[in-house]
């Protein structure tokens, strides 16, 4: 039992970690905390009954229009609404992002109804056995998805051009703008890369559910993930969505599932109140 | 159905150049002016204050139509809503249309308890229907019980509000009891089982512990067991769920809960290789479930209804909704439980307002409706009957499974070869 519930806390997990992923790259870009990642996990679903159910699109070409459209959401959003509060406090940027949350879920109940959708993708659904462990191939393709996701963003970030301007703007807005580079462009970047990570993650809870605005809750599990590992780490995004996931899953199989809520907020309780920067983040310190 | 469904006028007679006898004319004179004032009294009688006017009466709808629970609750105000303007279309009751007045709960007892209130007096409503929140109605139980606004067909049953028997309340939807003791007395009888082992699995949430009781009591009756495991509404895997099954090694499994938890248990126990048979609440019956599910988990799990969704027999009752929500553009949504269930209470509602006669009231509909009435659903469910004493709703309930190869439902039997269940 216990390596079964390990593997499926970790299968789980990986997509909490790939949601939260997305979640910190936003965060750490834009300094937004962006309480409508949930929603952009539910968008990102839609988009994939859209591309896939309703207009019978080939499954690559589908994934290709999700990702797409997932990032021009991401793009949309920050040029319509984020960036015009750029210097503002952060509470009015928080309300924001809750209240486009709010909208998008209307939205998206009046586009496709109150209903939930069904849906199908060519992913197989069997199970194979590895040591008297059932391992779901869906679980596992989500998990491996996840990683590789973790790990192409990784490498962007550590190796590419584009992802050494993202990580400098990230840590010094002003020095980045001084020193040339095209600031909004680099936030936009983060805003599309949050968007189409919460897109995949919606593709995949889509799947293992059925496609409903509900999923949003699921999404918003994303942010005790980051809070745990900490909000502005990479790694610690992945750790904390992992962690999450296993808290979820063992506490569900050993105590009850609703003592999952009291052993994951507890935690953020105590990382908020022991270790503020996260198990992962960089402890920020200034000179008075 | 008694209702009248076309509106009567007064109209006067012209002689013209035909020639009849006076006294003739004088009685007809007579008889015309009488008739003509009963008319034209009836169709004068209003009461605002109840909601009832020359021409319409306003009836209240409280159900979570943007909330958690809209994907169900809205559908259902969309089959009440459907039915009224079918009836509306010809004549509406005793020469008044119906209008529907829907407020949005959110499924929050806050805003029920707003949108009671105004209901009652900012735009009064003769009667309600749905109440979706257990929550809402445990909350406003007080308040409804003691009031003058019955709640005709509620969505959901909650002991506050319908134990005991108020004339204001009247139920609308599949009792949890019956669904139980139908549910387990129908899978015992089909496995042979002489001590069905029974397995719920349910949501957390209260019902859902009330539902494993009625399960665990309708086992015990024919000397069985039953245990409970739970998982969260939101979860989004349920391995520590199926692993407790395997433990339990039950005879079959009930589910209560949303969509998603008769999905995911379904599928899991797949993926385990379990084929232990299943049936679902009624609340849990559509073909989105079924495509969810697919048809290899699909196949073991049928929903115990005391409803019978659309297209699913070809009963007056329901190819009369069917061509209806095709008409109104909801053939989406027609085979959804809860599109049948709404469309049940509005003739519910219709049949106990037209009973009520020609100048209703709040006082009159709840004095006419306590001497007990029943409904003809004409076959979308078993004849509902309501006396003084039980005001349950539907009682009658039937296996309702899905075909897979057809794309349609499957009932297995009728809702009569059921009742010895629920005796």
């Amino acid at each position: 039992m216990f390596a079964q519930v390990l593997f499926s806390g970790l299968a789980l997990g990986s997509i909490y970690g790939l949601v939260a992923l997305g979640f910190a790259v936003v965060f750490k870009a834009t300094d937004v905390f962006n309480f409508a990642q949930g929603m952009f996990v539910v968008c990102g679903a839609f988009f994939a009954v859209t591309a896939i159910s309703l207009l019978g699109l080939p499954f690559p070409l589908a994934i290709a229009a999700i990702i797409a459209t997932s990032a021009a959401l991401g793009v949309v959003i920050h040029v319509l609404l984020i960036q015009p509060l750029a210097g503002r406090p952060m509470l009015s940027v928080i309300m924001l992002t809750i209240a486009l949350s709010i909208v998008l879920r209307a939205l998206i109940e009046i586009l496709y109804g109150p209903q939930g959708r069904t849906l199908a993708t060519p992913l197989p659904a069997g199970i194979f056995l590895i040591g008297g462990v059932r391992i779901s191939q869906l679980h596992l393709i989500a998990a491996l998805v996840s990683w590789a996701c973790m790990a192409g963003f990784g490498a962007f970030f550590k190796f590419t051009s584009v992802g050494l301007l993202m990580r400098a703007t990230a840590d010094n807005h002003e020095a980045a703008l001084v020193s040339g580079v095209n600031v909004n462009m680099m936030n936009r970047l983060a805003w599309a890369i949050g968007s189409v990570l919460a897109g995949i993650g919606g593709l995949f809870l889509g799947q293992l559910q059925i496609v409903s605005t509900e999923l949003e809750s699921i999404g918003l599990l994303a942010l005790p993930a980051v809070v745990i590992g900490g909000m502005q780490s990479i790694p610690g995004a992945i750790i904390g969505g992992l962690l999450v996931g296993l808290i979820e899953q063992f506490a569900a199989s050993y105590i009850s599932p609703k003592s999952s809520d009291i052993l994951i907020y507890v935690l953020l309780m105590l990382i908020l109140m022991f270790r503020p920067w996260g198990l992962f983040g960089q402890r920020e310190l200034g000179r008075v | 159905m008694k209702a009248k469904h076309s509106a009567s006028t007064p109209t006067s007679g012209q002689t013209g150049s035909v020639s009849v006898p006076s006294s003739f004319v004088g009685k007809f004179s007579v008889a015309l002016a009488l008739a003509g004032f009963s008319m034209g009294a009836m169709a004068q009688f209003e009461a605002p204050a109840d909601g009832v006017y020359k021409d319409r009466i306003d009836w209240g709808v409280m159900m979570d139509l943007s909330g958690p629970a809209s994907a169900s609750q809205g559908i259902w105000a969309t089959g009440f809503q459907a039915y009224m303007r079918k009836l509306n279309e010809t004549g509406g009751v005793n020469g008044r249309k119906i209008n529907v007045l829907a407020e949005d709960s959110r499924f929050n007892p806050a805003q029920d308890k707003i949108n009671y209130e105004k209901l009652v007096g900012q735009t009064p409503v003769l009667g309600i229907s749905g109440m979706g929140s257990s929550s809402s109605q445990v909350s406003l139980a007080p308040t409804i019980r003691s009031g003058k606004i019955p709640i005709v067909g509620t969505y959901t049953s909650t002991k506050p509000l319908s134990e005991p028997v108020s004339p204001l309340v009247y139920g609308g939807f599949c009792g949890y009891p019956q669904m139980a003791q139908t549910g387990v007395g129908y899978y015992a009888e089909q496995l042979k089982l002489k001590a069905p082992k029974v397995m719920v699995v349910s949501i957390e949430s209260a019902g859902g512990v009330e539902y494993a009781q009625m399960v665990a009591a309708a086992a015990a009756k024919l000397g069985g067991t039953s245990s409970l495991v739970t998982m969260k509404i939101t979860a989004a895997d349920v391995t520590p769920q199926v692993l407790e099954i395997i433990a339990q090694k039950p005879d079959f499994i009930t589910i209560y809960g949303v969509p998603n938890t008769a999905i995911l248990t379904m599928k899991a126990m797949q993926q385990y290789g379990l084929k232990i048979p299943a049936f679902g609440i009624s609340y849990l019956l559509s073909p989105q479930i079924y495509a969810a599910m697919g048809p290899e988990a699909g196949a073991n799990y049928n929903v115990v209804s005391c409803f019978t969704p659309g297209g699913t027999d070809q009963a007056p009752g329901n190819r009369e909704m069917v061509a209806a929500a095709d008409k109104y553009n909801h053939g989406a949504i027609k085979e959804d439980i809860n599109y049948v269930a709404g469309w049940a209470v509005g003739q519910m509602a219709a049949e106990a307002i037209a009973k009520t006669g020609a100048e209703p009231t709040r006082a009159k509909l709840v004095e006419s409706m306590n001497k007990g009435f029943s409904v003809d659903t004409k076959g979308l469910a078993a004849p509902i009957t309501f006396t003084t004493d039980n005001h349950t709703g539907p009682v009658a309930f039937r296996m309702i499974g899905y075909d897979f190869g057809a794309k349609k439902y499957k009932p297995f039997g009728e809702f009569a070869d059921y009742l010895k269940y629920t005796k």
